[in-house]
């Protein structure tokens, strides 16, 4: 049995390499880019629209971005609100808009058939939008709600608060969705303002993937887009972020009275898009915590019982990134899971990577890399990507001579560039009532009650 | 479910890119039936391998059990140890998941193609031989413990999902959560797994789906040389039990500490591949499927009663429930967003809907057909359910003219016919009961 095993851990696999398929790009006379990619293996088209403009761009009003990009569908010059939602719907389709960090995208996935109608509709909701005030109201107030809402669910916005940890003031602390605050202030001249200051061609890129002609679909591109010459400046930022360093622990503990179970983060600084090792930081990363069989999973879930889940990640943005380890525990098991999740960590620096876990992982990466390049709508956002972060082509044709030139030594070195070792910051949510004496052991104490308005 | 909810989409097409006979089928010879979809777009493939057997199959007691047992499927059986069907899968590129329903469980593997010898491997080793390890039993009780918890934690709604359910169904299985009582989950013993696999998992309760880039001849031998010798099991016994008819409206409320009061609303209605199924299907989408639909619009966006809200129809082999799900908006009650899901009811009851309702719903059919059917999983899963909830994975290729046929008087009759308040569950989560 043990041979067995063994053969099969040993054996690099080899595939048929999977690359990027044929493309096409190019600029229009206003600088908008666009991407084109027949894909005919469905009836489906693909359209995604991306400005580079996202929640780094809020200053202090914390949502502009994210309002804005949701306010392009409340009608058009042509359009009213209800009838954008009703024409995309009818053809089976929904517009979709939305801001995170780095970028703002609206998009939607139609049928070849009925793309003129939708495209019509598609490109007058980014180059017409009226910005209507009694939808703006009506928005505002549902987002607060929604607001107060998402905070039943502490998996689902702790990562705001460890942003906050990890970047204090920095841009990336700031909440993409906004705070109760700062959407109570939101304007339609402000709305207006970000629009005209963001959305510019030179700025933007229209990406298309799916069952088309391309030269057919450049002359529609051409006949909307190639006179979008907005009349106002765009804002031009001066965005140079320097990641700080941690001079002692962290724990931001936040109060939710009512919790059975205590949620955590724990991390520090991480890398930004355009990091160089980025595919094989990723490798090392699915070995502590980026699959089932992870060190963390198996440790916390699989041995102790003590959790459903555990994981790690970096999240990469354009100027930064954090690293972060995560998982959930019920209240009374707090201080075991975090003190697993601790000394699993450290196996990375007390015993490094053997060679036997290291070919796993990348068969894995390998292995799992194709689904993610499957449909038109994946592809698209792989340009979107590409322009917003500048990723090569070769990220994904040079993917697997990238995992497959990772050796053992290597991989040491890429830990100790990488991995934060020492002062690790922790962001816990759960009863501070039953977890905070447990807690103050890891590190400095900041406490908040989760029904501040802040993150 | 082992990581993740997979929520299953059922779609229809009018004009298909699969073409039926592209799906082949065969049976071994212990009962264990294969459809094979080749498609080499990438080079990858997969397995998912579908046991008739959900919480529906349970008694009060075991309630959870086929939940822990999909859980239990991954820690060791005779050839391949506690914890080496994860590592052996991981480490030739592949992946896998699970989850349960009340109806059905399912396992997916997700493979370079290459690796096929080694999944096949793998699967027969645990349905032939699995194993129960008392430690591993232990564990795995505390992993299912924090997923219980986790989803309350998160989701109030969830919460009250299973009270309203409880409270719906006094008679049939479907009355419990999938993922079982705390107190059964606490107190299930090693007897009661081995009785459970003994009884649902053997070959000819199991149907087999692989999509991807693998080839027919290569499957049947694969599929001959590691299941046809596993033995054939007695037929799992019948679910008899008929839930009686509902003669009365029934009210609970659940004391929770939230923002605003959240509100479920359930129907007593047939199940899947039913007669009236294709109509309330659709009406489904009418309701609650996408910013124009019926309930979003009027009750989100037009009068702002609610922040959240939608329908949901199961796949179910048994008579279900149509569940309506809402949360409701800052300074509104719940008895308003209530009173006004009733009155979009009926709307519909008294006027029908529009023809450009009709044809925007079999529009958002198609387009979900399209959307599922693009990717091998999609195909797999769709190709599966079909096949189970109607018999025939044939029918997914027929639905077009099922759905054609329903007409709009037929989608207003089937609102009337179980949208009554006799019929009716409704349940409403919040800090204090409104006065």
């Amino acid at each position: 049995m043990k041979t067995l095993l063994t053969i099969l851990i040993l054996s690099t696999i080899m595939n048929a390499q999977f690359k990027l398929p044929k493309y096409e790009t190019y600029n229009l006379q206003n600088g908008l880019t666009i991407y084109l990619l027949e894909k005919r293996n469905s009836p489906l088209i693909s359209l995604s629209f991306t400005v580079n403009a996202g929640s780094i761009k809020d200053g202090e009003n914390f949502g502009l971005a994210s309002f804005t990009a949701e306010a392009l569908k409340f009608g058009t010059a042509s359009f009213s609100k209800s009838q954008i939602d009703s024409t995309f719907n009818f053809y089976g389709s929904e517009l979709s808009s939305d801001a995170g960090y780095d970028f703002s995208i609206v998009s939607s996935t139609v049928m070849k058939e009925y793309f003129d109608q939708l495209f019509n509709v598609f490109s007058e909701v980014i180059l017409k939008p009226k910005f209507d005030e009694q939808e703006v109201i009506k928005r505002k107030q549902r987002w607060i709600a929604e607001l107060e809402q998402a905070k039943e669910s502490p998996r689902s916005i702790i990562s705001y608060y460890f942003n906050r940890l990890i970047f204090a003031e920095g841009i990336y602390s700031n909440p993409p969705q906004g705070l109760k605050s700062t959407i109570e202030k939101i304007t339609p001249e402000m709305i207006r303002s970000f629009y005209e200051q963001n959305y510019h061609p030179e700025h933007s890129a229209l990406v298309i993937v799916g069952d088309f002609n391309s030269k057919e679909m450049k002359n529609k591109i051409e006949s909307v887009f190639a006179n979008w010459n907005p009349q106002s400046d765009r804002l031009v930022y001066d965005i140079r972020y320097q990641q700080k360093s941690f001079n002692k622990p962290r724990v931001y503990l936040i109060d939710k009275s009512n919790s059975f179970e205590t949620t955590f983060m724990i991390g520090g600084n991480g890398i930004p898009m355009s990091n160089d090792d980025k595919i094989k930081i990723e490798v090392i990363n699915t070995i502590l915590g980026g699959r089932f069989t992870s060190w963390l999973n198996d440790e916390l879930r699989v041995n102790a019982g003590l959790t459903y889940g555990a994981r790690s990640r970096f999240a990469s943005y354009r100027f930064a990134g954090t690293f972060a380890m995560s998982s959930f525990t019920q209240t009374k098991n707090t201080e075991a899971a975090i003190d697993l999740a601790i000394k699993t960590y450290n196996r990375l620096f007390e015993k490094g990577i053997d060679e036997a876990t290291l070919t796993s992982a990348k068969n894995y990466i390998k292995g799992q890399f194709p689904p993610n390049y499957e449909t038109s709508n994946q592809l698209a956002s792989f340009f979107v990507q590409k322009f917003i972060y500048g990723l090569d082509d070769s990220y994904i044709n040079d993917f697997e001579e990238n995992i497959n030139s990772l050796t053992v030594s290597e991989t040491n070195q890429i830990i100790q560039k990488y991995f934060p070792k020492e002062n690790l910051q922790f962001t816990i949510i759960g009863n501070a009532s039953e977890i905070e004496r447990v807690v103050s052991k890891y590190g400095e104490v900041i406490k908040v009650s989760i029904d501040e308005d802040k993150f | 479910m082992k990581k993740l909810f997979i929520i299953i989409f059922i779609s229809i097409t009018i004009q298909a890119q699969v073409k039926v006979e592209e799906i082949k089928s065969f049976t071994l010879k212990n009962g264990m039936k294969f459809l094979v979809y080749e498609n080499h777009s990438i080079p990858n493939a997969n397995m998912y391998l579908f046991f008739k057997v959900g919480s529906r199959n349970e008694q009060i007691g075991i309630t959870g059990i086929s939940h822990f047992f999909e859980h239990m499927m991954f820690n060791g059986a005779k050839k391949y140890g506690p914890k080496e069907f994860d590592r052996v899968m991981e480490a030739n590129g592949g992946s896998n998941n699970a989850y349960t329903t009340e109806n059905i469980t399912a396992y997916t593997d997700w493979f370079p193609s290459s690796a096929i010898e080694v999944i096949f491997d793998l699967e027969s080793d645990r349905i032939r031989d699995l194993n129960f390890d008392d430690k591993m039993i232990e564990s795995e009780r505390g992993v299912i413990l924090s997923e219980r918890n986790t989803g309350l934690e998160n989701n109030p709604m969830e919460e009250l999902w299973q009270t309203v359910q409880a409270t719906a169904f006094t008679t049939h299985p479907y009355m419990w959560p999938v993922i079982g009582w705390e107190s059964d989950i606490k107190n299930w013993t090693k007897a009661d797994l081995q009785n459970f696999f003994h009884t649902y998992y053997a070959p000819n309760n199991c149907l087999v789906v692989i999509s991807g880039d693998v080839k027919l001849d290569e499957v049947k031998k694969l599929a001959e040389k590691y299941f046809e010798s596993i033995p054939k099991g007695p037929e799992p016994r019948k679910i008899h039990t008929v839930e009686p008819e509902q003669k009365g409206e029934r009210r609970v409320f659940v004391k929770r500490e939230v923002p605003t009061p959240y509100l479920l609303i359930t129907y007593h209605v047939p199940q899947t591949g039913s007669e009236d199924y294709y109509a309330l299907e659709l009406l489904n989408d009418v309701l609650s499927n996408g910013s124009s639909s019926r309930l979003y619009k009027s009750l989100v966006e037009e009068q702002q009663l609610a922040i959240e809200i939608g329908t949901y129809y199961p796949k179910a082999f048994d008579p279900t429930l149509f569940y309506f799900y809402a949360i409701t908006n800052d300074g509104i009650k719940s008895s308003q967003l209530e009173n006004a899901i009733y009155q979009e009811i009926d709307k519909i009851i008294e006027n029908g809907i529009t023809d450009s309702e009709l044809q925007k719903v079999k529009n958002q059919k198609l387009m979900e057909f399209y959307r599922t059917t693009q990717t091998i999983n999609g195909m797999s899963n769709t190709i599966g359910t079909y096949e189970l909830f109607f018999g025939d994975f044939k029918k997914l290729f027929s639905a077009p003219d099922d759905f054609k046929k329903v007409t709009k008087e037929q989608i207003q009759l089937v609102a009337k016919k179980y949208f009554n308040k006799e019929n009716r569950t409704v349940g409403i989560l919040f800090t204090e009961e409104e006065k």
